[in-house]
């Protein structure tokens, strides 16, 4: 696979860049893990429009910097999409953290329409992102790895840790989560 | 609170996406912003570069062995076996007098600055089939990862070498000679170092490279020219000395135009170097740190971007190492998959 022109010139970021169309590899990446870098940050943020803002922003940072066939894209991708969208939850403001709750009705199965319920959830849910906040980063990346479905190799790969020992890591993240949550 | 509680306080429906809409929204902000992706040819050359760096790096290591090996006064044969790696740091500098004094980093030619090289048992690297046959040309038990990353795929090609040996006659004409050609003046080469004789053995030892380039595709296709893993095994080098004392070398080679202090106060850090073979890192592209390996303490040196890491130790008198394009976790699980 070969990009036209400026070849060589691959550290991005000096003067008089031209955008270039982007590969068939890159796109192929971007199809492959669209749906999941936003899936990992919507574990984060229960915000679907703003999962998809981070998820553009951790697909701009990777191709300013990487090749798209790197062995390592789809790690990186995971772990980038848990840390910018734990990035953008603490940077929230009181505002946007009461829209976050409002946005609980897109992961509400349709039959739970019983406004004392969605209320209930909202509030848990709204809880649910500040304890998110308040945990180590790695912990609270865990989390929103592992229950956006990323399989324990998956979550390895991510965030750099053995294989063997995320079991144990999950365990004490969800035990910090309880703590936390009460 | 259990975990599917979690699970669904952390919600449990996934988002429906609409990848094609973001697909050209990425496209409509990579034109409007101008941003330029990498190109794998560029990157290619970042990992080369690396490589080469690591490459040039080795060339230090005869260096830095001559600077740490054993010979103890008084005793004519003592032996340096490494029971221990350290990292030494390499700057941009150091590689630049290296490539001058070493002419291309054959070892000969390098070791030629300070006097005479010879082979009493030349390196003949030649490649077998299988791991048996390598076992069995090498004398010993040939271990392979017992569980490789998705990105390695293929069977390994084998490149076996023997057991080889050299001495080297230091000598001051030699220097002075080879200072000259620079155009630069060295230290005058203490007495008792002129004409003192260095033994130095090493291997045999076992190369398994995962994706070398074939000629056909190679195992990952994105990368054909760079091997995807390189599982190195060694018996541990060794060099004896007929007199000259570690102190006496030390004071010499580190006074050597262009060594930088950075390297110097390295070398002199290391604590016990009878036994611990210093592992030269460009100082400018890497990162190193003491890592527990197949239990004992070994090293890791890596870019921190996945572009290359290198897992290294000792144990039982064998020197290992893994090298590829993997995160530092992915490393060392090969490395302690190793059986």
């Amino acid at each position: 696979m070969t990009l036209p022109a400026r070849e060589g010139a691959g550290i991005p970021g000096g003067a008089g860049h031209v955008a270039q169309a982007i590969s068939p590899a890159f796109e192929g990446l971007f199809r492959a893990e669209y749906a999941r870098v936003v899936g990992i940050a919507h574990r984060v943020l229960a915000d679907q429009a703003e999962a998809e803002d981070v998820a553009q922003d951790v697909f701009v940072s990777f191709y300013r910097a990487h090749p798209a066939d790197a062995p390592y894209a789809p790690a990186w991708l995971h772990a980038a999409a848990a840390h910018a969208a734990l990035n953008a939850l603490r940077g929230r403001d009181r505002r946007a953290r009461r829209e976050a709750a409002q946005a609980v009705p897109i992961d509400t199965p349709a039959v739970d329409d019983d406004p004392a319920y969605i209320v209930a959830a909202s509030e848990t849910r709204d809880e649910v992102r500040a304890v998110l906040a308040r945990l180590p980063e790695r912990s609270a990346a865990m989390l929103a790895l592992r229950y956006a479905g990323l399989s324990y190799a998956e979550i390895a790969a991510a965030l750099d840790v053995r294989a063997s020992s995320v079991g144990t890591l999950l365990r004490r993240a969800e035990d910090a989560f309880r703590r936390e949550l009460r | 609170m259990n975990d599917t509680e979690i699970g669904q306080a952390l919600g449990t429906a996934e988002p429906q996406v609409n990848t094609d809409d973001a697909l050209a929204r990425f496209r409509a902000r990579v034109q409007s912003e101008g941003i330029a992706g990498v190109t794998p040819v560029a990157h290619r050359r970042i990992a080369s570069r690396w490589l080469q760096g690591l490459a040039a790096a080795a060339g230090v290591v005869i260096v830095a062995s001559a600077l740490t090996l054993s010979g103890v006064a008084d005793s004519v044969l003592k032996i340096f076996e490494p029971k221990s790696v350290v990292a030494v740091p390499i700057t941009q500098s150091d590689l630049n007098y290296l490539n001058q004094a070493c002419a291309g980093l054959n070892l000969q030619d390098c070791m030629g600055a300070y006097g005479t090289f010879v082979w009493t048992t030349p390196p003949q690297p030649k490649e077998v089939q299988t791991r048996g046959q390598a076992s069995s040309e090498t004398g010993f038990a040939v271990q392979a990862p017992a569980s490789l990353p998705s990105s390695v795929t293929g069977s390994p090609r084998y490149g076996v070498i023997n057991r080889s040996s050299a001495t080297f006659t230091f000598s001051a004409d030699s220097t002075r000679q080879a200072a000259a050609r620079q155009n630069r003046t060295a230290p005058p080469m203490p007495a008792n170092i002129d004409g003192s004789k260095l033994f130095i053995t090493g291997g045999p030892a076992v190369v398994q490279i995962w994706g070398a380039p074939t000629g056909a595709t190679g195992a990952t296709g994105a990368y054909p020219d760079v091997p995807t893993l390189i599982v190195g095994q060694a018996k541990a080098p060794t060099i004896s000395s007929d007199g000259v004392t570690v102190a006496e070398l030390q004071a010499y080679l580190l006074s050597q135009p262009g060594i930088s202090p950075q390297l110097a106060a390295a070398i002199r850090a290391i604590s016990d170097p009878s036994s611990t073979l210093p592992v030269p890192v460009p100082a400018e592209l890497a990162i190193s740190h003491a890592v527990t390996v197949q239990g004992v303490q070994g090293l890791y040196v890596g870019d921190n971007t996945g572009i290359a890491s290198a897992v290294i130790w000792q144990k039982d008198g064998m020197m290992f190492e893994v090298i590829g394009s993997f995160t530092e976790s992915q490393a060392l699980s090969i490395a302690n998959s190793m059986r």
